[in-house]
């Protein structure tokens, strides 16, 4: 960290019903900062992707009516928002199981061409995340980690 | 977990035709919602069932998902499924994600 950041932190429980609030919390943030409304579209889908991912593979969630999995005791998920002169980042991090960053990585792809029958349903959240933002970093040590980045381009300075 | 009011679903039948107006945020928390919703809707294979997105604001993959779950499931059972009026942002990741022509009715 440097004195040219400045870092806003929140942290929320992990769960789906305040994906929503880390939603409303960079919106803000975003448009203090100066992003586009699609930009701040683009964003607001990323961070929610690696919050979705969090609820549902680090902690496991009664919420999407998948079999329970014994949570853990009062799961957060903590979102720090880092204002860089010219970018956003976005860290996004829980404390749940790590997942296989590698092996999701190789699996986020659209469907190419094909038919109805190569459309999959799930595993998209990681390929949006990639397409959306400028930079994806995934670290697994203790727990999941993404840091999502975008790069602030003002106008007129183009 | 209370109920929410972010997801907001009307359903209209017209002669041959179900449309589904959804409006608001499709995402994890309101992904129970939609699915409840449309489970039964997917068996009225004896017409057609269209879902008009002008109001939606927000999809993320959850939202996406299930529309892929519905086109497989209208598929397998040869009933037609549609998507229209879809915002320019939502239209994006649709594109992105490459499900845009299967949604979607050619012009």
């Amino acid at each position: 960290m440097n004195h040219n950041e400045e870092v806003i932190t929140l942290q929320v429980p992990a769960s789906a019903e305040y994906i929503d609030l880390v939603r409303l919390t960079l919106y803000g943030l975003a448009v203090k900062i100066g992003f586009s409304f699609e930009e701040i579209e683009d964003m607001k889908v990323a961070v929610s992707e690696a919050c979705n991912n969090a609820v549902l593979y680090a902690y496991g969630d009664l919420d999407t009516g998948m079999a329970a999995q014994a949570p853990q005791p009062a799961p957060l998920i903590e979102v720090r928002f880092v204002k860089k002169n010219d970018a956003l980042s976005i860290i996004v991090k829980d404390d749940g199981r790590s997942f296989d960053a590698a092996a999701a990585a190789a699996r986020a792809k659209p469907v190419d061409g094909g038919s109805i029958d190569d459309l999959q349903a799930g595993g998209l959240g990681l390929y949006l995340m990639q397409a959306l933002m400028d930079n994806v970093e995934v670290n697994c040590e203790m727990g999941t980690e993404v840091v999502l980045t975008k790069r602030l381009v003002k106008s007129g300075e183009l | 977990m209370t109920q929410t009011d972010k997801l907001f679903l009307r359903t209209e039948n017209q002669e041959g035709k179900c449309i589904v107006y959804v409006g608001g945020e499709l995402d994890l928390e309101s992904a129970v919602h939609m699915r409840a919703v449309m489970t039964p809707l997917i068996e009225l294979t004896d017409r057609e069932l269209i879902l008009n997105l002008r109001e939606l604001r927000y999809v993320d993959s959850t939202g996406i998902g299930i529309l892929v779950s519905v086109l497989k499931a209208r598929h397998a059972k040869q009933a037609p499924f549609s998507v229209e009026a879809v915002p320019s942002h939502i239209r994006k990741l649709f594109d992105m994600t490459g499900i845009t022509p299967f949604l979607l009715k050619q012009a």
